[in-house]
């Protein structure tokens, strides 16, 4: 039986655990081995929490047994970015060789939240140290080394969120938690072929998961496919005390949408400028497929200065955010040589600059609302290219050498977005199709995304060597 | 002075407060990759000036009074 859960959607695999045909102790020790086994060969994981999820498996598996049944997360192995706070002995590094051998004495509250819907925690996963925030510009920029694609050795995983996308895409866990400031969920789940939710800005406790800015960081997560990043939205949502970003506002995860639903698609006029041929060509072809879902129409966002908005913010808040690790020099033991030197550049952000931005960002997320009030969702090619060769510097729009108006929009505004594979381009790596939603609208684009994964499986693929 | 005069004087101001504060941590050539990253943040500062707001845009940013309770 053991193998045969590897890569089967969490709302399968929860089928099994609800019906007892499935054990939550044989699933933990099947991805626990997994995560033993392949996860050194994609750099995906930092500390595996034998321990604590085969507690958790034992103590679910009671549950279940006694008649109490959580939920479809009871039971269900998970990984978790590792800037997420762990108690137990677990370290908590931030993917960061300062951090490597930090122990944190508490739960982040989407720990919290998970624990008590019944998931059972089996690794901390593997990140860009500081998730990114201190300017990385190459793929080996963490102490656990470069995240490697499980679908081409010789890439990059995507990140910041590496280690929760790879893991996921390789079998190793069915969904993890990831985070974005910029990108963060967005890029490991397209370069590797999987889905990923961004939640709007709000929708998920940030208490216990490392700042890099608080105006813009979300956590979300990664898994096979839409419907199940619903599952776990659902079990992570909500308003908590210790996080006052968070909103009071309920949600519910309705499942799949019933088949016949139409939607209403908007396409930026110039959205694939840029972007590799392939990448293209699939957008393309992705948009064919939508059109039989529903309508697609080509809109416009006023001219503003998307990326220059979102980065002023993120480089602001990010330096203010590790200020005692540039101050005192701690930086230079950071994996990444540009992060070492990089942060000293952002004492020329003048706080005049920095409010200008918040001030733009207000018209932003008021243009951006207005544009998609009218649809259920902008589509847009998830990255504009393939994973970068592990050796190779990768363009980026949060340094500015890249255009990303939907990830300046979206991050900088705070919207929700889904990522989905939708075919594959050079090296045989994945490339994803991205749909972005009004603030609150995660059942949108979920919907959205689950009608385009019904009718295509590009999300049912997975490497041939895991 | 030309923008692009206006854009370098503000670039070699901002990178002598850099150098000021932390050049004895850099070489030659991280200074050389600072000055870029400076140059990145300067266009996108004057990027952001170059746009006109009224005084009635204010920073989307909540602040709340805190009062502990009771």
């Amino acid at each position: 039986m053991t193998e045969d859960v590897v890569f089967r959607p969490v709302r399968a695999l929860a089928e099994g655990v609800r019906t007892r045909r499935l054990s939550p102790v044989m699933l933990a020790e099947t991805f626990l081995d997994r995560l033993e086994r392949l996860g050194p060969r994609y750099n995906a994981v930092v500390t595996i929490t034998r321990d604590r999820a085969l507690e958790q498996a034992r103590r679910a598996e009671a549950e279940i047994a006694s008649g109490r049944y959580r939920g479809p997360l009871h039971g269900i192995p998970y990984g978790a970015k590792d800037l997420l706070a762990t108690s137990g002995g677990i370290p908590t590094t931030w993917g960061a060789a300062p951090f490597k051998d930090r122990v944190l004495d508490f739960d982040a509250t989407v720990i919290l939240k998970l624990e008590a819907a019944g998931g059972v925690l089996c690794a901390k996963l593997a990140m860009v140290e500081l998730a990114g925030g201190m300017g990385y510009r190459q793929p080996n920029a963490s102490f656990t080394g470069p995240g490697v694609n499980p679908w081409n050795r010789e890439a990059w995983s995507g990140g910041s969120s590496s280690g929760s996308g790879s893991a996921v895409a390789a079998g190793l866990v069915p969904f993890a938690i990831g985070s974005e400031t910029w990108g963060s969920i967005l890029s490991p789940a397209g370069h590797c072929g999987i889905t990923g939710l961004r939640p709007t800005y709000g929708r998920v406790s940030r208490h216990g998961a490392m700042a890099i800015c608080w105006t813009l960081d979300k956590l979300g997560p990664l898994a096979l496919t839409a419907d199940d990043c619903g599952l776990v939205l659902q079990a992570i949502a909500g308003r908590d005390p210790a996080d006052p970003t968070t909103a009071d506002r309920t949600y519910h995860y309705p499942g799949p949408t019933p088949a016949g639903r139409r939607f209403r698609f908007g396409v930026l006029r110039g959205i694939t400028e840029g972007c590799e041929p392939e990448v293209r060509d699939n957008f393309t072809r992705s948009l064919e497929v939508l059109k039989a879902l529903g309508t697609v129409e080509e809109v416009t966002l006023p001219d503003l200065p998307y990326d220059e908005i979102t980065r002023t913010i993120l480089f602001a808040e990010a330096s203010s955010a590790f200020e005692d690790l540039i101050e005192d020099g701690g930086i230079a033991a950071l994996t990444a040589p540009e992060d070492r030197y990089t942060p000293y550049a952002r004492d020329a952000i003048l706080a005049k600059d920095y409010l200008k931005a918040l001030r733009l960002r207000g018209v932003m997320a008021r243009e951006a609302d207005r544009v998609l009030a009218s649809l259920d969702a902008l589509v847009a090619p998830g990255r504009a290219t393939v994973a970068a060769r592990l050796g190779s510097e990768f363009r980026s729009a949060i340094r500015g050498t890249a255009r990303d108006v939907m990830g300046a929009v979206g991050n900088g505004a705070g919207l929700p977005a889904v990522a989905v594979p939708n075919g594959f381009g050079a090296r045989g790596l994945p490339t994803s199709l991205q749909f972005m939603g009004r603030a609150w609208e995660e059942n949108g684009v979920l919907a959205a995304a689950c009608a385009y994964q019904s009718v295509t499986d590009w999300h049912t693929r997975h490497p041939e060597a895991v | 002075m030309s923008e692009p005069e206006a854009m370098a004087a503000e670039v070699e101001t901002m990178l002598a407060l850099v150098r000021e504060r932390y050049g004895h941590r850099l070489d030659a050539a991280q200074l050389a990759a600072v000055r870029t990253s400076i140059e990145a943040i300067v266009q996108a500062a004057r990027a952001l000036r170059a746009v006109r707001l009224t005084n009635a845009d204010e920073p989307a940013q909540p602040f709340a009074a805190y009062r502990a309770d009771p």
